[in-house]
């Protein structure tokens, strides 16, 4: 390759980058929306969340499809080859991360006309910023290359489930002690759980950013919960 | 005379360029601009006008640029993030300006609307590099900020060449509420003139207040009626009943002294809301600071007829950047609630452990307690990555009944309490360990509870170490066997 070729390469790659950051800030701001309108009940704000959803699997779209396209026509090897990988897995791992924000606005949808339970509200709040912070981080830690931030990503996951677990054990109290409130409180489990899963891809993409720069993933990960299998109901 | 007028450097940096461009011109007139502008600024707090000002120097700085006839701000491949602070000051006048802002500033450059990774920084002040954790130029738009709304109100400036605000609230541990102005900056290229403000403190004092009405009405209305029942009943019935009257003034005094509590902690949590985020100014020895906790806490130790075991560095090993005061009440408020939860005879050990870096002081690595049967480890609060190097921790632990780890999560909560626990004599308000995480916040510190059911709790805050001053023993975190053992 030509010395033209290789710089136009580099730059190939900055701007795969750059639009798999610009995709994290959006993916980002619909988990921070959702979060928000869950905990505010504020309806017409889950609305948005749901309409731009859209907006994030174009991108996700146009960004594999440049992938491909380098991949195709240039055809990287090493560590340039594990960069336009980490970049396609990273933009699955956004979109995932949208659809699961979109599925918490849907429910806040129902979740908002029923009574207010302001305790729950308050630990999913809880357990959201908490998501937020970890997925931030780890966005933080690829767009700058990191390593040691992403690790630090990487190891301290669990800290969410136990959130999720305390949720988990609030809200069988209330469903045991009024019935009536099952339905809210089940919208509110799945709430909890989409959070839980974009917990996990917050570890996925620390976990994207050592392989970019080591060529490996990072060994034995501290616990596991299926980021794509688990409870289709979830989703809907 | 002001004494930063440039001597004639090699014209290597962008800086350089621009001190040329305004050597070549008038030094004299660069460097009285540039003083007039620092002071125009320094005078004028208001944000409109210091936006209004830095456009005026920025403008300055690209008419040098620009009248050399350079492409300015090209990328500088080798621009590192969270560049040392050490490099020698600016030699031009309106960079030196721009530079010492407050506020951070960003000059923002773009090449093609739809090319993301053309939007390059091509100049990031002191305030603006610390905030974003950027380089000083060449660094990528999107890897400093990357909202929509951001990148949107940034776009506008560069193509759309109109002038756009925006507020926003940044993510991380401790959030912080920023607006955003972005107004276009000759080009070519599309340049763009982007500053920040915080507003988080504005914002804060609003919800603060809302908040404080909400909660004093809320708990003081229960003490409050049941005062009025007591009144009611001394003028009706009881009013000849020497017995119920004594009986029932003495339950009124209790009232009234949990209620005065609860204002005094109600008043000091909003206080340190208020504050939380000044950061503290002074030094406090962790390890003094304990040992007056102790002596201020004697009674308690005595009525709650546990013992107290201190593991402590000697006096200047344990020295952290806080306000004494509040450092004074975080700990006085962990051993309280020690002493409060402490069966008779029970130990309370009070830890304080120095030079630990972040990894260690949150101690990623649960205990025996959090492992145990019905047991968990949980962080309150933490704060951001890279807030600081070295940390120095206070850590508590009792043998009291424990957390079940379901609470765990909402310890901090104002007004808190576990349900159908006993507490001794002394009920509390629930607002301790609230108080507790928000210096902790202010200090930007963390704060992590580790407990099971049964076998007591362990709360442990930590605190950022107080620059300079050489800490020569390095102390490992490693649990303390001796403890462990009693507990299992
Ligand atoms: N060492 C401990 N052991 C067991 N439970 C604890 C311990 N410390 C705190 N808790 C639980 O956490 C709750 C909140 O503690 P916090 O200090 O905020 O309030 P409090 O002690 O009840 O009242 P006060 O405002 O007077 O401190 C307590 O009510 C108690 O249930
Ligand atoms: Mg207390």
């Amino acid at each position: 390759m030509t010395e033209h070729t290789l710089r136009f390469f580099g730059e190939e790659l900055n701007q795969l980058k750059a639009e798999v950051a610009r995709m994290g800030g959006l993916a980002e701001a619909q988990v921070a929306d959702a979060v928000e309108a869950v905990s505010r009940r504020d309806v017409p704000l889950a609305q948005a969340v749901i309409e731009r959803d859209v907006k994030l699997d174009a991108l996700q779209r146009d960004i594999e499809r440049k992938v491909m396209r380098l991949i195709a026509l240039r055809q990287p090897v090493a560590h340039d080859l594990r960069r336009a990988v980490a970049a396609m897995k990273l933009t699955w791992s956004l979109e995932r991360v949208g659809d699961l924000a979109k599925n918490i606005a849907k429910r806040t949808l129902v979740v908002s006309e029923a009574e207010p339970i302001t305790p729950l509200t308050r630990s999913i709040e809880r357990m959201g910023r908490l998501v937020e912070v970890r997925l931030k981080d780890a966005l933080d830690a690829y767009t700058a290359g990191d390593l040691d931030h992403a690790m630090n990503v990487w190891a301290n996951d669990e800290e969410v489930d136990e959130h999720y677990n305390s949720l988990f054990r609030e809200l069988l109290t209330y469903m045991m002690s009024d019935p009536r409130m099952i339905g809210a409180c089940a919208h509110l489990l799945f709430i909890g759980k989409n959070l839980e899963r974009i917990g996990d891809h917050a570890t996925l993409i620390a976990e994207m950013l050592h392989y970019e720069l080591k060529g490996e993933v990072s060994g034995e990960r501290p616990k596991w919960s299926g980021v794509d299998g688990g409870v289709s109901a979830a989703e809907g | 005379m002001p004494d930063f007028a440039p001597p004639p450097p090699p014209p290597t940096r962008l800086r350089d360029e621009v001190a040329a461009a305004f050597a070549g011109r008038s030094p004299l007139v660069g460097a009285l601009c540039g003083a007039g502008l620092v002071l125009a600024l320094a005078a004028v707090g208001h944000a409109d006008m210091a936006v209004a000002g830095v456009a005026a120097g920025a403008l300055a700085l690209f008419g040098g640029l620009l009248s050399r006839g350079r492409p300015a701000l090209v990328h500088a491949p080798g621009a590192e993030r969270g560049e040392p602070a050490a490099r020698p000051a600016p030699a031009d006048p309106f960079e030196f300006a721009l530079e010492s802002l407050p506020d951070p500033v960003l000059i923002v450059t773009g090449g093609e609307v739809d090319d993301l990774a053309s939007r390059r920084i091509g100049f990031a002040n002191a305030a603006a590099r610390e905030l974003l954790r950027i380089g000083r130029e060449g660094g990528l738009l999107v890897s400093a900020l990357r909202r929509p709304e951001v990148l949107e109100a940034v776009d506008e400036a560069l193509f759309g060449r109109v002038e756009t605000e925006v507020a926003f609230e940044s993510g991380g541990a401790q959030p912080r509420w920023q607006r955003l102005r972005a107004r276009p900056l000759p080009g070519p290229p599309p340049t763009a003139l982007v500053v920040l403000h915080d507003e988080t403190e504005l914002r804060r004092n609003e919800r603060t207040r809302a908040d404080f009405l909400a909660n004093a009405s809320h708990e003081l209305r229960t003490p409050l009626a049941s005062l009025s029942g007591f009144i009611e009943t001394l003028r009706g019935h009881a009013r000849d009943d020497p017995a119920a009257r004594e009986r029932f003034l003495g339950i009124m005094a209790v009232q009234a002294d949990r209620m005065a509590r609860l204002i005094d902690d109600l008043l000091s949590l909003s206080r340190i809301e208020l504050n939380e985020h000044v950061p503290p100014s002074g030094r406090v020895d962790l390890a003094l600071a304990v040992a007056d906790v102790l002596d201020a806490l004697a009674p308690q130790v005595a009525e709650s007829g546990a013992k107290v075991e201190v593991k402590a560095p000697p006096p200047g090993q344990a020295v952290i950047a806080g306000e004494r005061d509040q450092v004074v009440q975080v700990a006085q408020n962990l051993v309280d609630n020690a002493l409060k939860y402490s069966p008779p005879g029970g130990l309370v050990t009070v830890e304080v452990l120095t030079d630990l870096d972040r990894e260690a002081a949150a101690a990623a690595r649960p205990g025996p307690r959090a492992l145990a049967e019905g047991g968990g480890r949980m962080s309150l609060a933490a704060p951001d990555w890279g807030d600081a190097e070295r940390y120095a921790l206070l850590r508590v632990s009792d043998q009291g009944p424990g957390i079940d780890r379901e609470h765990l999560p909402r310890l901090a909560e104002r007004f808190y309490r576990v349900e159908g626990q006993k507490s001794g004599a002394r009920s509390g308000t629930g607002l301790g360990l609230a108080i507790v995480k928000h210096v902790v916040n202010r200090h930007r510190g963390g704060l992590t509870v580790e407990s099971a059911p049964g076998r007591g709790a362990a709360f442990s805050v930590y605190f950022p170490a107080a620059p300079a001053r050489k800490l020569e023993t390095v102390r490992e975190l490693a649990p303390d066997p001796r403890l462990e053992t009693k507990l299992s």
